[in-house]
């Protein structure tokens, strides 16, 4: 879990949600690139974060696309974020007694517009928050920022601002994480992802 | 105690490796080449324990060829690291794990664009401009952040080398004094010398 | 009938080179309803006729005929449905692992060639029948660009740039062999897709109950779009087409 490093935080707001992780992937304080994919797109109203060991961050984002296609295509529809949390933490407790490194946060709107967000432990305990969910080696600092940032019913704006502020300066206290970052903002129009300038040291 | 390095040029991809082939603190073989040919226009350089990462890269080449044979089609670049590293996140799983660290490197022979993929024997994976493994990737890293630039043409590309190797040559306790240097480009793959 | 001898396996020759449950199972398909493929130049189009038994039958949700495999490939089936149900789903699943194992979509021609591996593993291994369903894929791939086969239940397949299966096959196939001209646009393919279905559905007038209809083509960004037409779409295009011109709808 302390290996590769990252700084991933899903926040819900009023009628949006916002998902955000820094770029870095290193190995152990070894800075290798600054542009790795932490933040994957299901479907424009719904995005994951895998924070955690890198292999099994690329492992299993490719099992959940494979998963999910298996889906859209049987069921002819979009998942909606609730079953796939569940998707998820099935698909890691079938690795029970020899998990993936991967702590999997998930952020989207339900149908109606209503936000979800919900992490996981690495072998799949749910956990549904009202406010926001935080993973990876910055996931301390994170709550920190969090905890002081985050208010109920931020608009899509406001919840940008909030998330980029909490993501920056919870990786800037990190060794692990940061090096650039990106935010996806999820609205019932659809989602606008923005990349970040930070610190690169 | 081995190097791989690696750069992504103008329409070349440079991959160099040590070629010493050493077994505790016995240099057993000099020229040993740690590279092996995937198909015309890609190309595998690696490190680990000898054996393992020998099997492993002719067992990688082996099952592309394969490929090539029953669908008549060469894989690009980006297929063929997401395949190396499916096989080596499956391995790190199973009872016997390969070690073996490696970089991929080749170009579309269509469009030109040359590409540069890292990864480690977990199965990390990552595309780069330039990368490079073993205690090199200390000296090496801030050689290419401070000079590599985008579009650069082979003699830019062999000079920014040259710079990282005069590096390990003056820093690095270990003597790696024979370096194999390969470029891969539209029309194929060619040993240089350095 | 000299037959009986050789046709109550699978496996088995008859003493004139021929497995007849193969034959059987083609010929089950000859009666199902017409599918049919038509390559063009700037996409594939799929038509296959539905055999709707009763009024009180509920329209499935999903399509029935035709089916999508994968973000770049596409099925239209004829035969039994429930033997393209396990089929579509195994190549569903092969196109999908394709893509998590080389990070990129699965060559067209690879995929029908996975199904045929698995059809014709059931014409040779015994106790088991062959699947009486034979297909028309479309697809498109960055190797070969839009591409068109079709595959029977002995695990032929075959390129084509039209081609049809299921009832009238060969009726069908002289009008495609007619009037199939280089450099189709898919909107004329469209057309012609139509004109061939009408006059080979035995039924006097289509509706769009009857049929199906899929175009696979690339929008402005370079992405494969899947599209299956809407009741609305196929009637407006029925009667663009003036397909029904003939028949009044009172007669119905």
């Amino acid at each position: 879990m302390d290996y590769n490093g990252a700084a991933i935080v899903a926040m819900k707001g009023k009628n949006c949600v916002a998902i955000a992780s820094d770029r870095r992937f290193g190995v152990q304080a070894q800075t290798v690139s600054t542009n790795f994919k932490k933040i994957f797109e299901v479907h424009p109203q719904l995005y994951y974060g895998l924070g955690g060991l890198a292999t099994d961050v690329l492992t299993l984002s490719e099992i959940f696309e494979y998963k999910l296609s298996m889906y859209k295509l049987r069921e002819g529809r979009d998942i909606s974020p609730k079953t796939f949390a569940n998707l998820a933490a099935s698909t890691l407790y079938e690795r029970r007694f020899g998990p993936w490194f991967v702590e999997p946060v998930i952020a989207g709107l339900e149908k109606d517009g209503t936000p979800f967000v919900c992490g996981m432990d690495l072998i799949g305990a749910l956990n549904f928050a009202t406010d926001f969910i935080v993973s990876g080696t910055a996931k301390e600092q994170l709550y920190g920022m969090a905890e002081s940032l985050w208010e109920p019913d931020l608009g899509p704006e406001d919840l940008f601002e909030i998330i980029s502020q909490t993501l920056l300066n919870a990786q800037d206290r990190d060794a692990l994480s940061g090096w650039g970052g990106v935010v996806t903002v999820i609205t019932p129009e659809g989602a606008t992802t923005r990349y970040l300038k930070s610190r690169m040291d | 105690m081995e190097t791989l390095l690696g750069i992504v040029g103008k329409d070349y991809t440079l991959l160099a490796a040590d070629a010493v082939s050493a077994r505790s603190i016995v240099v057993m073989k000099r020229g040993e080449d740690k590279s092996r040919p995937l198909n015309d226009h890609n190309l595998m350089v690696f490190t680990g324990e000898p054996g393992d990462a020998v099997n492993f890269a002719e067992f990688i080449q082996a099952n592309l060829k394969l490929y090539e044979i029953r669908n008549a089609t060469p894989l690009s670049t980006k297929a063929i690291a997401s395949y190396t590293r499916r096989e080596l996140a499956d391995s790190l799983r199973s009872r016997n794990s390969y070690a073996v660290n490696l970089l991929i490197g080749g170009v579309d022979p269509k469009t030109k664009t040359p590409e540069l993929y890292w990864m480690d024997y977990l199965g990390a994976m990552v595309k780069v401009n330039h990368g490079a493994h073993g205690y090199a990737a200390y000296f090496c890293s801030s050689v290419f952040d401070r000079h590599w630039k985008a579009d650069m043409s082979l003699d830019e590309g062999i000079a920014l080398l040259q710079k990282c190797l005069h590096e390990l040559r003056t820093r690095l306790v270990v003597n790696q004094s024979v370096f194999i240097v390969k470029v891969v480009d539209s029309n194929g793959i060619r040993e240089i010398q350095v | 009938m000299g037959s009986r001898r050789y046709d109550s396996r699978t496996t088995i020759f008859s003493p004139e080179g021929r497995l007849y449950q193969v034959e059987y199972a083609m010929e089950a398909i000859s009666h199902a309803g017409t599918a049919l493929g038509v390559l063009a130049t700037d996409g594939v189009v799929l038509a296959a006729e539905k055999r709707t038994a009763s009024k009180l039958l509920e329209q499935s949700v999903g399509a029935e005929k035709v089916y999508l495999l994968s973000d770049t490939t596409c099925t239209a089936v004829a035969g039994l449905t429930s033997d393209a149900n396990t089929l579509v789903t195994y190549a569903r699943q092969q196109a999908a692992r394709y893509r998590t194992t080389y990070g990129e979509s699965m060559p067209v021609e690879q995929l029908v060639q996975r199904m045929c591996d698995l059809k014709q593993g059931y014409t040779q291994f015994g106790g088991l029948r062959p699947f009486g369903v034979s297909f028309v894929y479309a697809g498109y791939d960055t190797h070969r660009g839009f591409q068109l086969y079709t595959s029977d239940p002995s695990g032929n397949y075959a390129g084509w740039r039209a081609n049809c299966i299921g009832a009238n096959s060969t009726n069908a196939q002289s009008i495609l062999k007619s009037d199939y001209k280089d450099e189709i646009t898919l909107s004329e393919a469209v057309s012609l897709a139509v004109k061939v279905l009408s006059k080979t559905m035995d039924s006097a007038t289509i509706t769009s109950e009857k049929i199906e209809f899929a175009t696979l083509s690339l929008d402005k960004s370079g992405r494969v779009r899947f599209h299956s037409y809407s009741p609305e779409e196929i009637e407006g295009l029925l009667k663009k087409e003036g397909v029904n011109t003939q028949q009044p709808e009172e007669e119905k």
